[in-house]
């Protein structure tokens, strides 16, 4: 048992990055926007059916694919704000997150309709053999997807902080207000953020497609645990969110040397005592 | 909203309500006892579950997403006490609806603090723990295989022999009389003090709390009067459908419930109502486009809160008001 315990901690690893990279976007939505995006899931299956699509129907390479998907989704995302949740902004916040559950709704069944039901694989061309790492045995698409996760977390932790657009979102995050004030225009900062939450989204549907299978309805699950992961790193905090990510994914794949049945419910369970004992967030110093 | 026109107190506003229950007294006779008999006892139960939703969503201003969860542990409720302990539907509705509301109380005591964005998302999670559970506790609820043979119960009535409600009519009546009683008890809350303070907390909740309405306690009311009316619909509709199964508890009844809710018209009466027939019958309609037919629905909400935020139920307030705003003037 006791050695089978990094390979536990390495899946976990690979399946909170990914946790982390819709949760991240998840957050950034609501903090900056005040939407809690419940279509937030259907935009990561929207990754992974779009990846599917492009690559095992239209023969695309997987290497070109990945960021083609990321720029649809993204373009889908800047359309999606200034349709939709432009109009919401000033109505109560319920408005739009009953936006959301009908865009959920609209786009789960879009691409049923697209695509069929039933669960399909990304066409990758990377090996299937196994590879070892150490005490750790793996595949090539799941070391693609880890790096490529970190290397986007690192990316969007460069934007926000070195790019004027991102130090502009932060302060909209900050003070939306006082943002305005100085002159920084919140459509701008909205349509920015929309569009990088569903890119984010969209990316780790395609990564984690090429790893599982990918089906209209994987994006309910992701929104739910998108959202505890939201809520264990606090609402609203980007680093909280990829910390809170990563514990989600270990304490799941740890989980499952327990309970395979009741893996799911970890999140659950984690999100209640959060609630109860630290509504903050894990992180949040009082 | 209610509060700031002046109450219509003459009779005549009674008349289109009188009509209603006359109409869906005489149904069985226009509709038969077969097919649209079964949708209208479909409507009407689901009558009972959005208008026990839009107490929380319309009237208290509280986004609930986990409502399914009532509605499915009032279903697994009545279905477990008649099958493992033999308890008929009538103490199977009366628990269902005490041990949702029960459910709701403690919920309530945990996620209310905590209202806004957290709250809504607290409800999502709870169903999906009613979910789970109902999936994996296979030696009570026999898992994803679901229990079968939950039957409704035949009264024999002194004179006027054996009432069967395994039968479509009777049990029409029944979900019939239980939704006038919900409909009635929800009409009457918001329309007490209860129902200002819940105005209250809707609208400013500060400036509420200022004046003296307490915030959580109206919304733990709100809240556990939600889950008494979502467990006996969900009762009812597992011993109509004589199955009860681990799916009622998913996202997408909750979201069938909204929708019927909000595009009825969340702070109505009858917006509900509205809502419930039109979203029974309107998937229906729809089915000559099967495939197509989530895709328009969702559509609809989308537009629907674009240009509707009030629901069907406005167009007709508005009809009704705009004269005498006129008049006003």
């Amino acid at each position: 048992m006791i050695d089978l315990l990094p390979q536990f901690l390495f899946n976990g690893l690979l399946i909170g990055a990914s946790y982390a990279l819709i949760a991240v976007g998840l957050t950034m939505i609501f903090g900056i926007m005040n939407i809690a995006n419940f279509a937030h899931g259907q935009l990561y299956m929207l990754g992974g059916c779009l990846g599917y699509f492009l690559t095992a129907r239209l023969g695309l390479h997987y290497l070109l694919t990945v960021p083609l998907v990321v720029l649809v989704v993204m373009a889908l995302g800047l359309l999606l704000e200034r349709t939709i949740f432009r109009r919401l902004r000033y109505e109560p916040a319920m408005s739009s997150v009953l936006a959301t559950v009908g865009l959920a709704i609209l786009l789960e069944n879009a691409a049923r309709v697209l695509w069929g039901p039933q669960p399909e694989p990304i066409a990758t061309g990377f090996s299937q053999m196994p590879i070892q790492l150490g005490p750790v045995f793996t595949t090539e698409a799941r070391v693609f997807a880890v790096v490529t996760t970190f290397g986007a977390l690192l990316l969007v932790y460069l934007f926000l902080n070195r790019s004027l657009l991102g130090t502009a979102m932060r302060a909209t995050f900050q003070q939306s207000e006082a943002a305005a004030l100085v002159g920084i225009s919140i459509d701008k900062v909205h349509a920015a953020t929309f569009a990088l939450g569903a890119g984010l989204a969209a990316l780790g549907g395609v990564l984690l497609g090429a790893i599982f299978f990918v089906y209209p309805t994987m994006g309910t699950t992701a929104t739910l645990k998108a959202f505890i992961v939201v809520i264990l790193g606090g609402l609203g905090s980007i680093g909280g969110s990829v910390v809170g990510g990563l514990i989600l994914g270990l304490a799941e794949s740890l989980g499952t040397l327990v309970s395979s049945a009741y893996k799911d419910a970890i999140g659950f369970v984690l999100v209640i005592l959060i609630l109860l004992y630290r509504p903050d967030g894990l992180f949040k110093r009082s | 909203m209610a509060s700031s026109s002046a109450p219509d107190r003459s009779p005549l506003r009674l008349v289109p309500w009188a009509a209603g229950a006359a109409a869906l007294l005489a149904a069985p006779l226009a509709i038969g006892q077969g097919y649209e008999l079964h949708l209208l006892i479909i409507a009407t139960i689901f009558t009972i579950v959005a208008s026990s939703l839009s107490l929380l969503v319309g009237y208290a201003g509280l986004l609930s997403l986990g409502h399914a969860a009532f509605f499915g542990l009032g279903a697994y409720v009545s279905a477990l006490l008649l099958l493992r302990l033999g308890v008929s539907m009538w103490g199977g509705l009366v628990c269902a609806a005490v041990i949702s509301a029960l459910a709701a109380f403690l919920v309530g005591g945990l996620v209310l603090k905590v209202r806004g964005n957290r709250f809504i998302i607290t409800t999502v999670a709870f169903a999906e723990i009613m979910h789970l559970i109902a999936v994996n506790a296979v030696d009570l609820t026999r898992g994803q295989m679901g229990l079968d043979g939950v039957a409704a119960p035949k009264v024999a009535i002194p004179g006027l022999g054996v009432i069967d409600f395994g039968t479509k009519i009777a049990f029409y009546y029944l979900v019939l009389a239980m939704a006038a009683i919900c409909i009635a008890t929800i009409a009457r809350i918001v329309r007490s003090p209860i129902g200002w303070g819940l105005a209250a907390l809707r609208e400013n909740e500060n400036l509420g709390e200022a004046v003296g309405v307490s915030a959580f306690r109206h919304a733990m009311i709100a809240f556990v009067v939600g889950g008494f009316f979502a467990g006996i619909g969900g009762a009812l509709y597992g011993h109509y459908m004589q199955f009860v199964s681990p799916d009622l508890f998913l996202f997408s009844y909750t979201t069938t419930m909204l929708v019927m809710v909000v595009i009825g018209g969340k702070m109505s009466i009858a917006g509900p109502i509205i809502g419930a027939v039109v979203f029974t019958v309107l998937p229906e309609a729809l089915r000559v486009a099967t495939t197509y037919r989530l895709v328009v629905l969702g559509t609809i909400l989308l537009i629907a809160i674009l240009v509707l935020p009030n629901g069907l139920a406005s167009l007709w307030e508005r009809r009704r008001r705009a004269p005498a705003a006129a008049l006003g003037n």
